[in-house]
């Protein structure tokens, strides 16, 4: 039996979106995160928590390391000889 | 051929061959298995030889003046201050792991250091000593950290040794074994529990023991007194380790290559050389104001318009010229720059020691030890009586020698070779030793194990045999 087509709204609506993939055992946690909290889905969440991180426009410093991080490094390496 | 090879790196930050090979081995049946049924020998380290950055020369297979950085932590630009630390975001290369994540294989990375923050691979990974705290992500994937904390009961994940610089030797010591226990009891967990093609971890306790004990057990040694409690502690820990490692082959598997590596080696301190202080002295570098007692030179006021040169201490120093148009209140002109550095070079080489004979210290330069100098290298690197001293980069120390290290007790400096075992089941060694192998040959040689070619220009060369 031949498929139906699908219809052209869905077609140009599906355009704008991609699919990433993610780890099975990750989508099953967040499910779990996610009940009772009103998000629709793990998709939603995903989509919400994303958005809110590119809206900060980058992500962390250079290194990664907050001034705080970096004390607790020197501080480490102070103690065990490498620094001074 | 890909994806059939399983190939496991053991590796013990620090361990030194004088011991392993040639000292305690027939204590060790672990390694005495490996090395009688593989290949061994002497591993040259990188320069300088040190954690940072040793370990990223090993799993990347290119020296640290291609890799870009020269120790823990290196300057950004030419500002006097400068500075940042070395981690896992300076390594720019592919490290083995990464290149396996490209072929589809799977790896598991406990400890190694340069690997905080973790990025994404195809694996799981426990990031190293250089991770801030354990409130840190310092696992990948993220759920791997509650899985960990499971695993030790609630017991706290120790990144490293805390307190090192104690004069309580036992805690420190339970502490030396607690970390390789937790870390054993990580990798054989992840063994049982994930599909995995590659597997390397890195215990620090060698060198933590080494530092921190090295005077007690060593006869040699200006410190050592007969009949401590810590005589035999090196010893008695690296017997425990090596049973602990006996079970960590068992999870490997019967057809899995190991390898056992160190990064560098161990050996007596001596004392320390207070780099600025002679600097000071010998009217290389000028200070507003001289201090009365130990102060880091970070602290003090310098006069750049007089200051040529400057060094930082650690287990060797760097020393940065104070070259105009560089650096900010620079007063060499940068015609004289190779005149006064080797200038300089001669008169360090020159320093006697405390008893005005000489010292045999070793003064490199960059661009002749390094494929390319990337970043910002020192204008010299220094190792004080060829490494049996160590670099104290403060002043107002009052000599130039000093004997007690102020930040704490520290015995041990390291030495340019580490170790090196490899043992193919499917191509036994007999037990052979191999002269002349670097650091840099152990990313292209277990990439060969994989049939896979490494980069263009990685310097090091597989390990045949």
């Amino acid at each position: 039996m031949p498929r139906p087509k699908p219809k052209p709204k869905r077609k140009a609506k599906g355009r704008d979106k991609v699919t990433i993939k993610i780890p099975r055992e990750l989508y099953r946690r967040l499910t779990t995160l996610i009940e009772g909290t009103g998000f629709g889905s793990v998709t939603e969440f995903i989509i919400y928590v994303l958005r809110d991180l590119a809206a900060g426009g980058k992500l962390e410093q250079e290194a990664g390391l907050s001034p705080r991080e970096v004390d607790l490094i020197r501080n480490r390496l102070k103690s065990l000889g490498y620094l001074e | 051929m890909p994806g059939k090879r399983k190939v496991a790196i053991i590796g013990l930050d620090c361990a030194t061959p004088q011991l392993l090979f040639d000292r305690y081995l027939s204590d060790l049946p672990t390694l005495k298995r490996l090395v009688r049924g593989g290949v061994w020998g002497r591993l040259r380290s990188s320069d300088p030889p040190i954690t940072v950055p040793a370990w990223a020369c090993m799993t990347t297979g290119v020296d640290a003046g291609v890799l870009g950085f020269y120790g823990f932590r290196n300057r950004k630009d030419y500002s006097y201050d400068g500075m940042a630390f070395a981690t896992s975001a300076a390594v720019k290369r592919d490290r083995v792991w990464d290149r396996l994540s490209r072929e589809g294989l799977r790896s598991i990375v406990i400890g190694v250091p340069q690997t905080y923050p973790p990025r994404p691979f195809n694996g799981d990974m426990v990031t190293c000593f250089l991770t801030p705290s354990v409130e840190s992500q310092f696992t990948h994937p993220p759920e791997l950290k509650g899985e960990i904390a499971g695993l030790l009961g609630g017991e706290e994940y120790l990144l490293d040794v805390k307190d090192f610089r104690t004069d309580d030797k036992k805690f420190v010591l339970n502490q030396c074994y607690k970390m390789t226990e937790q870390r054993m009891k990580i990798a054989t967990h992840l063994l049982k529990s994930r599909p995995w093609d590659f597997f390397m971890m890195v215990e620090m306790a060698p060198d933590r023991i080494y530092h921190g004990f090295w005077s007690h057990t060593d006869p040699t040694h200006p410190k050592y007194v007969a009949g401590n409690e810590y005589e035999n502690c090196i010893r008695d820990y690296h017997r425990w380790l090596d049973a602990r490692m006996g079970e960590l082959v068992t999870a490997l598997g019967p057809e899995t290559v190991i390898l056992v590596v160190s990064d560098h080696g161990a050996k007596k301190m001596d004392g320390g050389i207070c780099v600025n202080e002679w600097l000071v002295r010998s009217g290389w570098l000028a200070l507003a104001d001289k201090p009365s007692k130990p102060t880091p030179l970070g602290k003090c006021k310098i006069d750049w318009s007089k200051t040529r040169a400057w060094g930082e201490g650690g287990y060797y120093a760097r020393i940065f010229l104070n070259v105009r148009g560089r650096e900010p209140n620079g007063i060499i002109p940068a015609a004289d720059y190779e005149k006064v550095r080797n200038q300089l070079k001669a008169a360090i080489e020159a320093i006697p020691d405390h008893r005005g004979k000489p010292l045999g210290t070793k003064v490199l330069k960059p661009e002749e030890i390094y494929r390319k100098t990337a970043g910002v290298p020192p204008d010299l690197l220094v190792y004080w009586g060829n490494l049996d001293w160590r670099s104290v980069g403060q002043v107002g120390m009052g000599s130039v020698y000093t004997f007690e290290n102020d930040t704490g007790p520290d015995d041990a400096n390291h030495d340019y070779n580490g170790i090196f075992v490899m043992y193919d089941p499917a191509h036994p060694g007999a037990g052979r030793q191999l002269d002349g192998l670097s650091i840099m040959d152990v990313a292209p040689t277990v990439l060969r194990l994989y049939g896979i070619a490494p980069e263009a220009d990685v310097q090091g060369k597989p390990i045949t045999y």
